[in-house]
């Protein structure tokens, strides 16, 4: 395992049993993923792409093998431990943005800080920080049904950044944009990624997977193909 | 990593912002623990009120009187018989038993109280025939005229003194000295009106005629005469035990009482007649208490109610902020919290509630003493709603912290 791996799967599977039959959603998948990585998990549905999004994002833990994430092993962890490694080591963006509806978009991002021990004007520097790195510092307070959906998604992205987290985790994070949207959070992510960012990005869309500079596509739960893109696709990306 | 303290604060903050969020169903919500708490606080003021009324007139009242009466016990009565205590047993005891001051007999003339005129108005009242110690026993001051004096007895003269409300029910002029008023009849003339002492548990307590003893006797015949009451007061220093024995001796010889016999008369004193009250007001405060203690766990259903259609129409909100990083513990106490400032708030609204409406009840009923809430009854109300709180905010509670937070980000 290369010492700058910033994920690291060993043999991960996760199973369910469905009546007498057991299913595989993932089957012995080892992969590193290292810092400053910019990472497109592409396949079809029924892939297993959620399964290992959610186990990447702590959310739900493998049936066997070992994880590590920042040099932490998580794959064994309860679900109190697990919401704490969520909190400090990773940055959720979700298709559907998922901010807290009667919250103010200074108070979506000031969220994830409630969960550490942080004074409250501390909390509002850090956010007003992050917001205005998404471009959004003349929206703080705002709801998030006063915004249009590229708005809504810079909230989740800064709400993403706040606790400067190990990984930036997007599951098809322009699912819900149109194009002309979908290219401004893109060129937001390769910034993000520029600055040093490590993201992964889970999509079923090809022209997201080639802003990446890697992509794994899962097939039926395997990694199919893991490859670099070219700089030349990238470049093509950037105009 | 989260200190208690830490994860209690923001939880407050986080269940302060849902009920304003929901303020119109969070007011239902507490509505049965607001009309609980109420109603318990209303009842304990209104009863505690009564109570230190009761007592402070029972003091003014003279503690130390006693009153003796016949006694007729259940089975005496149902085969027609019914003791009585004579004039005859009063001269008696007046001459032989020690240690007495003021002692009077008193005897209620029914047969006069119920036809009373004066002019035109014609009015029903109680009509009590007694010597001149009943005043001092009893405790009634002319507020003008005077009180009837030996010399009346003596001589039978037909007068009598009148408590306040029979002056006003008869429209006697203000100063009805020297009027005359007809008792069934029989002219009587005033010679004083008592002083006004207001209502008790809404009995009128100035709607009486005294008249001498004597006169009401031989007026009434010996029918009457043969059932008296007895008033009298220990002499200073005297022990009440002392006097009650010599009078027990005295009356169970005269009325042939054997061995086995129970007593044909009772000690009523100012002590005993308290403590009959208290057993009233102690018990109708139980009873009231049971029906609250009801209503505050109906309230309580409803507050767990609420709080299960809460968490699952806040599952997706659960959902972001398990994934933001938000323990099992942080999510069980915000619930748990709100749950509590729920009910909490209720018992708040209900306390002031219940104390307004003790006080307004207390000034429009007449004859009703002040509301008085009683330490107790506040710490009772908050300790029960906290149980209420904790006890039916448990299960959505955890019921939240619970929620795979996979699930709950997925849910619509």
């Amino acid at each position: 395992m290369p010492v700058d791996a910033v994920i690291s799967l060993k043999n991960i599977s996760k199973r369910y049993q469905m009546g007498t039959e057991t299913f595989y959603a993932l089957r012995n998948i080892s992969l590193n993923i290292e810092r400053n990585d910019y990472v497109a998990i592409i396949g079809p549905s029924g892939s297993g792409k959620s399964t290992l999004m959610n186990i990447l994002g702590c959310l739900d833990v493998p049936s066997e093998g070992q994880y590590l994430l920042a040099n932490q092993a998580v794959a064994t962890l309860d679900e109190a431990q697990l919401a704490q490694i969520r909190n400090q080591s990773v940055g959720f963006i979700f298709q559907s943005f998922n901010l807290l509806p009667r919250a103010s978009v200074l108070a979506n991002v000031m969220q994830p800080l409630v969960y550490r021990m942080i004074p409250t004007a501390q909390r509002r520097d850090m956010a007003e920080q992050a917001l205005s790195r998404v471009g959004l510092s003349d929206k703080l307070g705002h709801f998030p049904n006063q915004l249009s959906g590229g708005q809504r998604q810079r909230v989740a992205i800064a709400r993403a950044l706040v606790t400067k987290p190990a990984i930036l985790l997007g599951d098809e994070p322009t699912g819900n944009l149109d194009s002309k949207t979908t290219q401004d959070i893109m060129k937001l992510f390769d910034q993000l990624h520029e600055e040093g960012h490590t993201i992964v990005l889970v999509t079923h869309e090809q022209d997201i997977a080639d802003h990446c500079r890697r992509v794994i596509r899962l097939v039926d739960g395997q990694v199919a193909q893991d490859s670099r893109n070219d700089m030349q696709t990238r470049e093509k990306m950037h105009v | 990593m989260f200190s208690g303290l830490h994860a209690t604060i923001e939880g407050t903050r986080a269940a302060l912002a849902s009920i304003r969020a929901h303020a119109m169903r969070s007011a239902l919500t507490t509505l049965g623990i607001v009309i609980g708490v109420a109603a318990v606080i209303t009842v304990v003021a209104v009863m505690e009120g009564l109570s230190a009324s009761i007592d402070s007139q029972l003091d003014d009242l003279g503690s130390d009187m006693v009153t003796l009466r016949a006694r007729t016990s259940q089975e005496q009565a149902m085969l027609g018989f019914a003791n009585k205590l004579s004039y005859e047993d009063f001269i008696v005891l007046k001459s032989k038993v020690n240690n007495v001051q003021d002692m009077s007999a008193t005897m209620q003339a029914f047969t006069f109280g119920s036809k009373v005129s004066y002019g035109r108005e014609t009015i029903q009242t109680q009509v009590i025939g007694t010597d001149a110690n009943y005043q001092k026993v009893i405790k009634v001051f002319p507020q003008q005229g005077r009180f009837v004096r030996s010399s009346d007895d003596d001589r039978r003269r037909r007068v009598v003194f009148i408590g306040e409300s029979v002056r006003k029910k008869l429209k006697l002029p203000d100063n009805p000295i020297g009027e005359f008023i007809s008792l069934s009849g029989e002219w009587f003339r005033i010679i004083g009106v008592a002083e006004e002492r207001g209502s008790l548990f809404g009995f009128d307590q100035d709607n009486y005629i005294i008249a001498p003893f004597s006169t009401m006797a031989s007026l009434a015949g010996s029918r009457v005469t043969e059932n008296i009451d007895i008033l009298f007061r220990p002499a200073p220093g005297a022990s009440l035990d002392n006097v009650q024995a010599q009078i027990r001796q005295i009356l169970r010889k005269r009325h042939h009482l054997s061995g086995d016999d129970k007593d044909d008369f009772e000690f009523i004193t100012a002590k005993k007649t308290k403590e009959s009250f208290e057993k009233v007001t102690t018990s109708v405060t139980l009873v009231a208490g049971g029906v609250v203690g009801i209503s505050l766990l109906v309230g309580g259903i409803g507050v767990m109610n609420i709080m299960l259609v809460s968490v699952t129409e806040r599952t997706r909100e659960i959902g972001i902020n398990k994934a933001l990083g938000a323990t099992p513990n942080f999510i069980m106490l915000q619930f748990l919290v709100e749950a509590l400032v729920l009910s909490l708030f209720g018992g708040l609204i209900g306390l002031l509630l219940g104390w307004g409406l003790a006080a307004l009840l207390s000034m429009l009923m007449p004859g009703m003493p002040g509301a008085l809430v009683p330490g107790w009854a506040i710490a009772l109300s908050f300790g029960f709603t906290t149980a209420i709180g904790v006890i039916f905010g448990l299960m959505p509670a955890v019921k939240a912290s619970k929620l795979n937070p996979i699930d709950a980000l997925r849910y619509e």
